[in-house]
């Protein structure tokens, strides 16, 4: 899903080899990723990687990790020095009912330019916008810790009585105010919404940092060209994703050549060093890896293969590497083995059981009716199944009968599901007024309406005609005409429908059910489609056709 | 053709035609001399040429007719001429226009144009005063050439006026609606060789020209010959009752799936959470679970027919990973949330319940060809409402091997190719999960589709044990769209009646 831009020289700077750009296609898949493009202009790469849980790919430096375990160049889990650093966060118990997690760490020893900038930019971006569900659950801040006097605070505060300048702003406002004025404020509002207090980062000075997870402060909260120190911060509601999120930066800043310092986060009734780089064992078996791909490997093979997946492999166990949270199943490592094997290389072999295969029994039926209809000179179409009210009912002359309406529609034009075919065959008919009559048409489809609690959903065909002499004995003709091939017959008794001519509809009812209207219609709805010719037509309930049908 | 079966095909007024040819080329004529109406010479005029009888012409050429006013003078004289009659010697113009009944416009007219002939003298006084000269005399003696012209025969074409005419018409043409000149099509038709030959046949008159249930019955046909009809000939097009392009390839693509031992299955449009995504092992928070991916609907807001033993094991494997060895998602499961109502969004909703049918029949074959939905702007390559083929095959002892098997065999089956890549994907119910990317013959490399084996989280909660699912899908649209030719997406739903009427059969 998130697509990465990178330029190819970084890439090739970070594995320390040159490697062609179809190289990098074939190993993007290795990651999952779909490569995209490569402009030569601007050196850069283009890869959508589609695993949503390996978000440690969605930076250039995760990428180039992954390459240089698949080209022997590093084996098992890669070495990352961090020293502790005297750092501290003091988190306070205002804070924990609302977003209780942050996971903090320093880095420094080196300039950040403005390609390091924006390559962090975008990790933060697709970061806390696809595995931090819209900064929901993750959000990321980056801060020049010169200007800052540690330990830091992170509580919750009045959103009326704390005021900053945020990002991109020149004067003071109060956290109220942020939300509603801010462009990220209005973004990102909704996280807080019902809140009583907002989560706040302010270091030792009671200068604010940041609203969390909104924006940062104008004075502290940017990094900017040349600066030497950076203090990274994630904060959210799920303790791993935070603290992955840390592991994911700490990394990536290492392989650039940062040192990095830990960070103390004092809890109110805990303390931790973060971020936590603790390598977890997962338990695999061999008959596994024989069950899910039928290979059978010899132990030296499946270490070899797991080392250069950048796991490490002893006693049956393998070990994770931090940034590797997606691990929830041993198939999951199991996966990487079969990856770093080769999808190629695995053989193929084919289905052995016999299955007879079959259609189901109502499309079976739906496609005889289908058939006769074509027969009987009729051109079929398909419409699409979402529509609009007032094509369905406004158009048609008639009131709602029972509407599955989508919630939060993309446009109103497919705003709802149709209740009903007839409307399809007028625009049908509307759009092709200057075409050659007779003009014949029907459709076969799903039709869903909503009857109180219930949603019902219809197997139905509809049938109309159009020219200067179509009438009534016309479709009560085919209706005859589909029963009398399955060996049923209709009583049809004299029906009140708006979209049809009083006088000139009827419902068709066999074995004692209601399966069809049928009649000519209304001359207010062929205005309404700004039609000109006479049209009949009708709607016929497959599915309780159908069922009569089988119950014979 | 021989000149004998030519003669044989001449339909009755191509006959008619025909005969006065040798004497007769205009058009005009040709009417005139047969009688028949100028569409119908016309027409046989033109099969004549088609057969190479005759070689039709056409000619530009200007006309000459006459106009309102000129058929009036040509009844009742020029104004100048029946003006002059009045004036017998001398006469004040009141007088004439009491004479005459000329409109003032002619009158002036008739001052102007009898002055510049010096046919009358005027004398300006309390009245004007006109009186006739010696020429003038002349003049209504001999005829006024203009009037003369006007007798002509018209129309006449321009270029066969002689110089005197040219002068009378010039003169005319100055004034208002007397005469016109147009541009004018002018046909004749000339008898070719083959024509020239014919016309030493015998050209029977009493030709059978149709075939009736009374001829039949009477025997009256016997002894008589058919008129040769032009086999050749290029009809009106027709069109027929058809199924729609779209439709007709989905059913077959479900014709294959039968052919390889597949059985259908289905599910309703109005899906629940639970089987579109929980089910398949999605955790509820989720990025694919955006309110912005699906479409939620309004009421009925919750199903109550969920399988709730089921329901709890879903629960389960979400937040613990049930009995499956796997750690779970770890988080609450919102078990209201799973009975919540939306629009189908993918196939595999369908596979899900099929593995949690009591008809699951293992080792089966199963697909579904599902129309689903999403949060998507329509435009030339999205529609938010789509069909997706989706399929899984259960049976203990499979593994990614027979995946791979399955997918070659889809590749050949639909792009007909045996040159496939089999590379690593993602997808949230699968583990290991595979992309298909087949060498089609046209379109190149193309991702045909994704599969994968289904995840235990996903299998062991519906179906109650572990047993290996295959699952893959392929994406028919694009496939469709190749073969059909179209280049809209949106083309695959037409409600263009010509262009569904005329669509190619494939």
């Amino acid at each position: 899903m998130p697509t990465i831009t990178f330029s190819l020289k970084d890439l090739q700077h970070l594995i320390g080899k040159k490697i062609t750009i179809e190289e990098i296609h074939e190993l993007s898949h290795y990651g999952k990723g779909d490569f995209e493009g490569y402009d030569e202009e601007s050196d850069e790469v283009k890869i959508d990687f589609g695993d949503t849980n390996l978000p440690y790919l969605w930076s250039v430096e995760g990428f180039a990790r992954l390459i240089k375990g698949i080209l022997g160049m590093q084996k098992g889990i890669p070495k990352i020095k961090i020293s502790k650093g005297d750092y501290q966060v003091v988190v306070d118990k205002s804070v924990v009912k609302y977003r209780p997690f942050i996971s903090c760490f320093a880095a420094k020893g080196k300039k950040v330019d403005d390609y390091l900038i924006k390559q962090l930019v975008q990790l933060q971006e697709k970061f806390c916008e696809t595995y931090g569900r819209r900064r929901q659950k993750v959000s990321i801040g980056l801060y020049s810790y010169s200007r800052l006097k540690f330990p830091v605070h992170y509580k919750a505060a009045d959103p009326l009585s704390v005021e900053f300048v945020p990002l991109e702003f020149k004067s003071k406002m109060n956290l109220k105010d942020i939300l509603a004025e801010h462009p990220k404020g209005k973004e990102y509002s909704w996280i807080l919404e019902g809140f009583e207090k907002y989560p706040l980062l302010t270091d030792d000075k009671n200068e604010v940092m940041s609203l969390v997870p909104i924006i940062n402060s104008n004075f502290t909260g940017k990094i900017e060209i040349g600066d030497e120190n950076m203090l990274f911060e994630a904060t959210g509601t799920d303790d791993e994703a935070v603290n992955l999120a840390a592991v994911i930066f700490a990394y990536a800043l290492h392989e650039r050549g940062f040192e990095l310092h830990s960070v103390e986060v004092r809890y109110p009734d805990r303390k931790k060093t973060s971020p936590d780089l603790e390598i977890k064992d997962v338990a695999i078996k061999n008959e596994q890896i024989k069950y899910l791909f039928g290979l059978e490997l010899k132990e030296s093979e499946i270490k070899h293969l797991l080392e250069k997946a950048q796991f490490e492999f002893e006693n049956q166990k393998v070990k994770v590497p931090p940034y590797r949270k997606d691990i929830l199943h041993p198939y999951d490592v199991i996966e990487d083995i079969g990856i770093m094997y080769g999808f190629d290389k695995i053989k193929e072999s084919q289905l052995q059981t016999f299955t007879a295969g079959s259609i189901l029994r109502i499309n079976e039926f739906i496609d005889k009716i289908r058939e006769i209809a074509v027969g009987l000179g009729y051109q079929e179409v398909m419409s699409p199944i979402l529509t609009n009210k007032d094509l369905l009912y406004k158009n048609m002359n008639v009131d709602d009968f029972g509407t599955i309406e989508i919630d939060d529609y993309m446009s109103e034009t497919y705003s709802v599901v149709r209740s009903w075919l007839l409307p399809n065959l007028m625009e049908v008919l509307s759009r092709n007024k200057h075409v050659s009559f007779p003009q014949k048409v029907f459709e076969e489809g799903l039709v869903n309406t909503r009857k109180g609690d219930d949603v019902k959903e219809w197997s139905r065909i509809a049938v109309a005609s159009s020219h200067d002499n179509s009438n009534y004995t016309e479709m009560k003709q085919i209706l005859d005409y589909i029963l009398k091939c399955f060996g049923l017959k209709c009583d049809i008794e004299e029906a009140e429908h708006n979209s049809f001519i009083e006088g000139r509809v009827g419902r068709a009812i066999v074995k004692g059910k209601k399966v069809a209207y049928l009649g000519e219609i209304n001359p207010v709805v062929l205005t309404n489609w700004g039609l000109e010719m006479p049209v009949v037509a009708l709607e016929l309930n497959l599915s309780e056709l159908f069922e009569m049908v089988e119950r014979k | 053709m021989e000149i004998k079966k030519l003669a044989e095909s001449l339909n009755p007024s191509e006959r008619k035609v025909f005969k006065v040819l040798d004497n007769f080329s205009s058009f005009h004529d040709i009417m005139k001399v047969t009688g028949l109406k100028d569409v119908e010479v016309m027409r046989a005029l033109q099969w004549l040429q088609n057969k190479n009888v005759v070689k039709i012409e056409e000619k530009q050429k200007e006309l000459v007719s006459l106009d309102e006013n000129g058929h009036n003078y040509l009844k009742y004289g020029l104004p100048e001429k029946r003006f002059l009659e009045a004036v017998e010697k001398s006469e004040n113009i009141s007088g004439i226009s009491k004479k005459t009944n000329l409109s003032s416009e002619e009158i002036a007219i008739s001052l102007g144009t009898l002055k510049s002939k010096n046919a009358i003298e005027i004398e300006k006084g309390k009245e004007i005063v006109v009186s006739i000269t010696e020429h003038g005399k002349h003049l209504l003696k001999h005829g006024f050439p203009e009037e003369q012209f006007l007798k002509e025969n018209f129309p006449r074409e321009l270029s066969s006026l002689n110089e005197e005419e040219k002068l009378a018409l010039d003169s005319l043409r100055k004034r208002k609606k007397i005469v016109k000149v147009e541009l004018s099509k002018i046909i004749s038709a000339e008898l070719t060789d083959i024509g020239k030959k014919l016309l030493k046949e015998n050209i029977d008159d009493n030709l059978i020209e149709k075939i009736t249930p009374s001829l039949i019955k009477t025997n009256a046909w016997k002894g008589k010959k058919f008129r040769r009809f032009d086999v050749k000939i290029n009809v009106p097009s027709i069109f027929a009752g058809r199924k729609q392009h779209y439709r007709r390839f989905l059913d077959e693509v479900r014709q294959k799936f039968i052919a390889l031992g597949f059985k259908e299955m289905t599910g309703p449009l109005v899906e629940t959470d639970f089987w579109d995504m929980d089910s398949l092992f999605m955790p509820q928070f989720h990025a694919a679970r955006d309110i912005h991916q699906g479409y939620y609907i309004k009421e009925p807001k919750y199903a109550k027919d969920l399988p709730e033993n089921v329901v709890k094991n879903v629960k389960a494997a979400h937040e613990n990973g049930f009995n499956t060895g796997s750690k779970g998602w770890r988080y609450e499961f919102d078990v209201k949330r799973t009975h919540r109502h939306m629009l189908r969004t993918q196939g595999t909703a369908c596979s899900a319940r099929m593995l949690a049918s009591k008809d699951l029949q293992i080792p089966g074959k199963y697909f579904a060809i599902a129309r689903c939905f999403r949060y998507d702007v329509t435009d030339a390559t999205h529609l938010s409402d789509f069909f997706q083929t989706e399929g899984i095959v259960v049976e203990e002892g499979l593994n990614f091997r027979h995946l791979k098997g399955l997918l070659r065999m889809f590749a050949e089956e639909f792009t007909e190719t045996s040159q496939i890549k089999i590379v690593p994907g993602y997808y949230p119910y699968t583990e290991p999960s595979a992309s298909l990317y087949a060498k089609h013959p046209q379109l190149d490399w193309i991702e045909l589709g994704g599969s994968g084996i289904f995840r235990p989280e996903m299998v062991k909660p519906l179906l109650g044990r572990e047993v290996p699912v295959l699952a893959w899908g392929i994406g028919i649209d694009r496939l469709a769209m190749f073969k059909l030719g179209i280049k809209d997406i949106r083309q695959l739903f037409s409600h263009d009646l010509e262009f569904l009427r005329n669509a190619k059969v494939v």
